[in-house]
């Protein structure tokens, strides 16, 4: 008699662009049991019509093909999360405050891949549970494909091939998966934020600006991939100083995250990374935040500031954020940053981006010709 | 620019203006009673938002509080109040607004209120939504006995009968609800209902100036809102504006306000 393989049985809540394109990859079908949960009435419907999905992974220049088969995808509220042995979110930071109830259930893994180191220490207060840590996936996930692959399986989706780190606390989950101390992830957090986020949503507002769909079309213009690069080394040079991060690593990381917003296999959509850009002009966020942690260090943001101002002329009806497209016509530069962006006029980053407003409008406008 | 840009540069601009006076009125003239005042800034004020809105465009109809109608109703006009809550501004406590708000067959279809003091900056359009800033304003539906409520009052020349009347609906509501607030500025109740800090927002005989932008964002956040021009030459308005349990549970107990 053999021995049958007792499966790991995981839950993961969103079945978009890390849930469905890159979390299969790190639970090999071989020992995981996948189950999804996803409030998006036509994706879980398609999902449990076809009850399989095609996942491609970038790799060396090409596509490795992975056909996920799972084993339910239900609407929130429908699960028991107490029956799995191990949880993955990747809802959004503003969706996973609707999963507290379900968290207060279980006394397995719980990982988010939020985006938000705030989440964990938050969560596990709210819940009143510790078993919340907090991962980063190391990837850039597109959260569709390209036409010949949907016209093979519609739910197709590419990402890259990425590393996650996760708090070591969660290591009995096991997969794919990098888990490590609190310092590694400190560091690994500080890349993200700061040299990976940072300039990926300044990639993404220059393509909006010059009409581009993916990401990687806009990488393809010398003067976006230079402001792209230069917001990078502003970064580098910041992250370096505050989170004491070896030059080395940090070179290292730029030019992976450089080749990786120009990947022409990942067709990585301009909208999905752009979207609500008053979140990312929060005062500690990737835009307004990593300024200000810039200038902290003696770092004059000259790129970062003609990110920032591309994210001010975002103009997408369709946004959730599409009012600042309306805020950013009527109200002058000052009001604008005062009111809306909550900066004070005593502040720094205040005073530069007043100084550079017209001539960055200038500069961009130079680029969108 | 659109109405809304327009009507938002200029509750801005004239915001400016009086928070750079803030503290230096140097006039004060009665109109119809003791509480009902007009400052020199009020007329400032005016004038800014008055000279945005023309400059945007020209030969529109404005109602506005200090000057009345600039041109025959045709239906379609610019309302404006420049500074609400003039008591307040002129004792320097800093709870005032600029509101404007842009009518189409007796019903606003954009408002704008802002205070400078706060940075607070509320805006409305019909069927698009209300806004605090950037942020999209949604009602919750907050009971009458677990929130803040405020009453605005009609002036005190309108119809002294009345007023006996008044005080005691705000008296009944003081003590079913955490507390009813005469707070001196009703553009700004109706904002702060729209963002739930209150849950009930109500008045009697109020100006037109003073509510038509707060109305609009209220509802435009989900609020319930009913109102009723009852003197369309002095342009008085009754209006109630609420939570839906709020709203229901008040009707219930003191009958139809409006």
């Amino acid at each position: 008699m053999g021995n049958k393989i007792v499966k790991k049985k995981i839950l993961i809540y969103g079945a978009g662009a890390i849930g469905r394109g890159y979390v299969p990859w790190i639970f090999p079908s071989d020992s995981y049991e996948l189950t999804f949960v996803e409030s998006n009435k036509r994706l879980r419907e398609a999902l449990k019509r076809q009850k399989k999905f095609t996942t491609y992974r970038t790799r060396n220049g090409k596509y490795e093909k992975l056909v996920c088969s799972f084993q339910e995808c239900f609407d929130l509220g429908e699960e028991s999360p107490e029956l799995y042995d191990g949880i993955i979110t990747a809802v959004g930071p503003r969706q996973v405050y609707s999963l507290i109830e379900a968290f207060s259930k279980v006394d397995c893994p719980i990982v988010l891949f939020e985006n938000d180191s705030r989440l964990p220490p938050e969560l596990r207060v709210l819940t009143g549970k510790d078993n919340i840590y907090f991962g980063i996936p190391d990837v850039i996930t597109s959260n569709t494909a390209p036409v010949n692959m949907l016209e093979i399986d519609p739910l197709s989706i590419v990402t890259e091939d990425g590393i996650s780190f996760v708090e070591d606390g969660a290591s009995s989950l096991g997969g794919n998966i990098s888990y490590v101390s609190k310092s590694e992830m400190k560091k690994q957090w500080a890349a993200k934020l700061y040299i990976h986020n940072t300039p990926h949503c300044i990639a993404a507002y220059l393509g909006a600006m010059c009409g581009y769909k993916y990401l990687h079309e806009g990488m393809n213009k010398k003067a976006i991939y230079d402001i792209v690069e230069g917001a990078m080394e502003e970064m580098g040079q910041a992250v370096v100083k505050l989170f004491d991060l070896d030059q080395e690593f940090v070179d290292w990381y730029s030019a992976k995250e450089l080749a990786r917003f120009s990947n022409i296999l990942l067709y990585d959509p301009i909208l999905r990374v752009a979207r609500e850009p008053f979140r990312k002009l929060g005062l500690q966020d990737r835009l307004i935040g990593a300024s200000q942690l810039a200038l902290s260090t003696g770092v004059i943001p000259e790129k970062l500031i003609l990110g920032i101002m591309t994210a001010f002329m975002y103009d997408e009806s369709s946004d959730e954020d599409f009012n600042i497209r309306i805020l950013i016509n009527s109200l002058d530069p000052k009001n604008f940053l005062k009111i809306i962006i909550g900066l004070k006029s005593h502040e720094a980053l205040y005073k530069l981006i007043v100084k550079k407003w017209n001539n960055s409008i200038e500069i961009l406008g130079d680029i969108k010709k | 620019m659109t109405k809304l840009e327009v009507a938002i540069k200029a509750a801005v601009s004239s915001g400016d203006l009086l928070l750079n006076h803030y503290g230096a009125v140097k006039e004060v003239n009665d109109k119809e009673s003791l509480r009902d005042v007009v400052s020199d800034v009020d007329k400032l004020s005016e004038i800014k938002a008055m000279s945005i809105i023309e400059e945007n465009y020209p030969g529109c109809v404005i109602l506005s509080e200090e000057n009345g109608l600039n041109a025959p109703d045709s239906g379609e006009k610019w309302v404006i109040d420049a500074l609400d809550g003039t008591v307040n501004y002129i004792h320097n406590f800093p709870f005032y607004c600029v509101s404007i708000s842009y009518w189409v067959d007796d019903k606003p279809v954009i408002g704008v209120v802002y205070n400078p003091h706060s940075n607070e900056l509320f805006y409305a359009e019909k069927g698009v939504g209300a806004f605090l800033n950037q942020v999209k304003l949604s009602v919750q539906n907050c009971k009458l006995e677990n929130g803040l409520t405020a009453m605005a009052f009609s002036g005190k020349a309108y119809n002294p009968n009345m007023r006996t009347k008044e005080f005691e609906i705000f008296g009944k509501i003081n003590d079913i609800s955490q507390g009813c607030l005469r707070t001196g500025s009703a553009a700004m109740n109706l904002c702060y209902l729209a963002d739930g800090r209150f849950s009930l927002a109500l008045g009697k005989a109020n100006k037109v100036w003073d509510i038509g932008a707060g109305l609009l964002i209220a509802e435009e956040a989900g609020a319930m809102v009913e109102f009723n021009v009852i003197d369309k030459d002095k342009y008085l308005v009754n209006y109630i504006a609420g939570t839906k349990a709020s709203k229901e549970t008040i009707e219930a107990r003191l009958g139809a306000f409006i």
